[in-house]
């Protein structure tokens, strides 16, 4: 039996289908030397699976990187929020005002299309005024806020300058802060092609989706896609962008190639940093302090290591006895013991945890009042407050002999029915939290156990209510709306429905203050829909303030962790000059959104 | 009928089996997906929307789009007095998958709008890549030094038993990342990670081809060595019973040469072992999910687990329906070639004609 040749056949025929699944771009395939190093930054976090379709007009959840969500390198939004100043930064447009009115920008007269077509306020039309023509498009929340765009042209030293103004939708949302969240969130997309691709197809959105977008893209941004398999996605530099002068000094971004590879592994983040095959990641790496001898650098050199931008919050389902009961939910948030969590299932990454919705610290300073917070909120991390105050409330634990919790009693004298935390399984650092948080309150009586579970049932339990207990972080970017986003995602009673088959909620996924209860607490409502537009500082603070109180009073959530909006780690061995506290000039993100992708023009190769 | 043709009998009447088998397993690849929560649901849950009106004309679009709605001959979508759209029937849906099937369309993935023999030829030459040969020479490894060591005996038993013990009983995740830690990571002879230098381009220039072959060597070994652990042992325990046989005692008797025996004691030994081969390269198709994931290497594994996260039923019942088939496949060969190879099976066959 001849098996050596029949295997040779076998390999070659299967090298042969390998290969042509690449796809490549604007480049025709690389030399066989690949990329070169000391001009190629690797990036990674964003993208896990296949990369699909790199068209921006299809649901961001099913883009591939960077087409998809906020990143900026290659479609571009019109302004950049910097997380560090609070500032709202140009890129395709410069903010020139926003009131409770408009919202209003110049575009820049230099911003250019990769195919040489100037970038014009049709272009921005033709995405915001998309749901126009396709209710289906994935922008066509914009109708809520935005009721009608304007255009003048100013002339400006025999340069004209395109002015849009977005008028807030005051019959609707009513809300110019979103507005200005929607100048970093929209990327422009270039109309001239969309419009061409939707007279090919007979003005059918759904058949323009299906285009790949991912040969010769049409783009504005520095960089634009060159190959992509489901191994890694390469991007390399646009030597032509026009955002080189306008907005850069004349230089160019110093890496030629952008790389992401896909992992498939968590563990892989963390080694290919401390070997030097990855320059910078995104995702939860944990104990990073002891990789600090491998050159994998953070914000800060010292604990809480990175920003904190986010919270991650332990839902309570308020409609489910005994979870209904605001001593109940009191009494879960002075149990947990927020320092363990921080110490045990987080590497330190957070900072002490302060009680409330507003961080005490960074852009949210402002609106932190500590005195109403210290007279609001329960002692956090007290044992013994907690379990006096289910006391009071009528709660009693039956414990074993060996001190561990049997049940728990309600004021009826009923059995309460065993709690359950809902949490992805193979999240480590959510599992981490969980365990402790169970832990913790059944030593004061709450019956409560671990429910990790797959994906696919913990997505759908959120917007349909189906949990007691659930751990979550809400979509809330940084952005230049915060806090107001998060504490309309946790209290907003707008949308409303009972828990149950059907019905969704994307906000308030706890149900808390019911419109159709006895209780209901009109000022939440009317709280966020006043607090964007109120210009006055003071006047805000006392709005934010009292929200807060509220929160605190009624604890419908629980915030377990501030952790940072983009875990930002670095490694140093390929790559020098990345910002961090001692050197401040961008923002600790990836450079690939917002403002943090002005490190790109910062980099210095290591020779 | 076929009364004469025994083995043509026994290898149609195989045949209509297995075609039965294969129909039960069509059904079951797809109610089991359907049993858990609802694709749709999934995806628009880990989506923001401002109003429940967008929210509810996408998720019906969605749900137009992968085929679960009930659509009218003039290709609207059927509603309710309400205006509710109706879901597809999964009667319908059943008939309609399998005309698909037999057809040769595996349909379109859910999640990437990408044709499922495309995702499935995409994964497939990197998990036969990797898998068929560590099978194979595992096989061979394996069979040989067990055979070897039932016959021999003495200290080379005493070596090579315990360490086929050892191999076969280390979970292989263990014993990848254990591979990944030491020759990775502490003594970094080779890549920890991937299948080829993430910064080169599939292509047939040298430095790809030498670097897929350094990336190849630990999640090969990590497949091969349990593997001849396991069949060695299988093997071992095979040729000791064997050699306690009357017609092995009777070679010895008769003097014949070492080798010759140990080739009489090899061809019997092997037959469960042959069974065994036949499964693992019919299952091989599915993939090695954890070898995937420790390495990072691509596969079928890894396409199925993110179907199965996401409840992409296209995908789900793609590679479900292509282990399916290659596992009975692989069945029905062995089925086949053990009636020919083994004169007691043949014996009975023949007696069973008469």
């Amino acid at each position: 039996m001849n098996f050596s040749k029949l295997a040779l056949c076998g390999a070659l025929a299967l090298s042969f289908t390998l290969i042509s699944c690449e796809k490549s771009g604007t480049e025709t395939a690389k030399t066989s030397s690949g990329y070169p190093r000391g001009e190629t930054l690797y990036l990674a976090g964003s993208q896990w699976g296949d990369p699909n379709t790199f068209n921006p007009l299809v649901e961001p959840w099913l883009v591939a990187w960077p087409a998809n969500d906020r990143f900026n390198l290659m479609y571009e939004p019109l302004t950049a929020y910097n997380s560090l100043t609070g500032a709202t930064e140009p890129i395709l447009a410069t903010l020139i005002s926003s009131d409770a009115e408009k919202v209003v920008v110049d575009i820049q007269p230099e911003a250019k299309w990769s195919d040489g077509t100037p970038v014009t306020s049709t272009d921005v039309k033709f995405i915001y005024e998309l749901w126009k023509r396709f209710p289906q498009a994935p922008t066509s929340y914009v109708s809520e806020f935005v009721s009608e765009i304007t255009v003048d042209t100013i002339s400006n030293n025999g340069v004209n300058t395109e002015r849009v103004s977005f008028f807030v939708n005051k019959k609707a949302r009513n809300n110019p802060l979103a507005i200005l969240d929607q100048l970093q969130a929209i990327r422009i997309v270039p109309s001239h092609i969309f419009e061409k691709y939707l007279a090919e197809n007979n003005n059918d959105f759904n058949a323009v989706k299906k285009i790949k977008c991912d040969s010769v893209p049409v783009v504005s941004g520095p960089y634009t896609l060159a190959q992509y398999n489901n191994e890694r996605i390469v991007l390399v530099r646009r030597d032509d962008y026009w955002g080189n002068k306008v907005l850069h000094d004349g230089a160019l971004p110093v890496p030629k190639y952008i790389i992401h590879p896909i992992y498939k592994n968590n563990d892989h983040f963390a080694i290919n940093l401390q070997k030097g095959a990855l320059d910078a990641s995104m995702n939860y790496i944990p104990r990073i302090s002891e990789k600090k001898k491998d050159g994998v650098n953070t914000w800060y050199d010292a604990p809480p290591y990175f920003v904190p931008g986010s919270m991650h919050f332990l839902y309570l389902n308020n409609t489910k006895a005994p979870l209904s009961d605001k001593n109940f939910r009191r009494a879960i948030a002075a149990a947990i013991d927020y320092q363990a969590i921080s110490r045990l299932a987080l590497s330190n990454y957070t900072p002490e945890q302060k009680p409330g919705l507003i961080m005490s610290d960074g852009l949210e300073k402002k609106f932190y009042n500590a005195d109403s917070v210290a007279a609001h909120s329960v002692p956090l991390g007290d044992k013994e407050y907690a379990k006096k105050l289910l006391e009071e409330s009528g709660y009693k634990a039956i414990f074993d002999e060996k001190g561990s919790l049997v049940k728990t009693l309600g004021p009826k004298g009923d059995t309460l029915p065993s709690l359950s935390i809902k949490s992805p399984a193979g999240w480590s650092d959510w599992e981490a939290i969980v365990n402790l948080v169970v832990r913790q309150l059944r030593s004061v009586g709450i019956d409560v156990r671990e429910g990790f579970v797959d994906g696919s049932q913990y997505w759908p339990a959120l917007p349909s209510g189906d949990f007691d207990l659930i751990m979550r972080k809400p979509p809330v970017a940084v952005t230049a709306s915060l806090p107001w986003n998060r504490f309309n995602a946790i209290m907003s009673s707008r949308n409303w429905s009972p828990v149950g088959d059907g019905n969704s909620m994307n906000e308030n996924e706890g149900r808390y203050n019911s419109p159709k209860a006895h209780n209901y607490n009109k000022r939440v409502d009317i709280l966020l829909d006043e607090i964007p537009l109120i210009t006055d500082e003071e006047k805000l603070k006392a709005a934010y303030t009292e929200l807060n109180n509220i929160f605190l009073d009624d604890q419908p959530v629980i915030p377990v962790a501030h952790l940072p909006e983009e875990y930002y780690q670095f490694s140093s061995k390929a790559w020098q000059g990345w910002p961090t506290e001692k050197n401040p000039f961008a923002p600790p993100q990836l450079p690939w959104v917002g403002s943090g992708i002005n490190t790109l023009w910062k980099l210095k190769p290591v020779k | 009928m076929l009364k004469k043709y025994p083995t043509t009998r026994y290898v149609l009447l195989r045949a209509i089996w297995y075609f039965l088998t294969f129909l039960v397993a069509l059904a079951l690849n797809f109610f089991l997906p359907r049993l858990g929560s609802d694709p749709v649901d999934i995806m628009m849950a880990q989506s923001s929307f401002s109003s429940p009106e967008i929210r509810k004309q996408t998720e019906e679009n969605l749900r137009k789009d992968f085929g679960l709605l009930q659509i009218s001959d003039n290709g609207e979508i059927v509603r309710d007095d309400n205006g509710k759209a109706l879901a597809a029937s999964k009667a319908s849906q059943l008939v309609n998958y399998i005309s698909q099937v037999f057809h040769g369309d595996l349909g379109t993935s859910f999640k990437n709008q990408k044709p499922v023999s495309q995702i499935i030829i995409q994964a497939l030459p990197w998990t036969i890549a990797l898998q068929l040969p560590a099978i194979i020479f595992g096989w061979i490894l394996g069979n040989g030094l067990g055979a070897l060591a039932a016959y021999r005996r003495g200290v080379f038993d005493k070596v090579i038993f315990p360490l086929a013990l050892l191999m076969s009983s280390i979970p292989f995740f263990v014993f990848g990342m254990v591979l990944v830690y030491f020759f990775g990571i502490v003594w970094e002879i080779f890549p920890a990670v991937g299948a080829y230098d993430i910064n080169l381009t599939p292509s047939f220039s040298i430095d790809f081809l030498v670097s897929a072959a350094y990336h190849y060597i630990l999640p090969f070994f990590s497949i091969f060595l349990i593997l001849a652990g396991g069949q060695a042992i299988g093997m071992r325990s095979m040729g000791i019973y064997e050699l306690g046989t009357d017609y092995i005692k009777y070679a010895k008797w008769l003097g014949l040469k070492e080798t010759r025996v140990l080739a009489y004691l090899f061809r019997n030994a092997m037959l469960p072992q042959l069974t065994g081969l036949a499964l693992s390269i019919g299952q091989m198709v599915g993939g090695a999910l954890i070898t995937e994931m420790i390495f990072s290497y691509p596969g079928l594994g890894m396409a199925m687990l993110t179907a199965i996260q996401t409840n992409d039923y296209p995908v789900i019942q793609g590679v479900t329906l292509l282990i399916t088939s290659s596992v009975l496949l692989a069945n029905f060969t062995v089925d086949i070639l053990i009636a020919l190879l083994d004169p007691r099976v043949k014996q009975s066959l023949a007696m069973d004609a008469n």
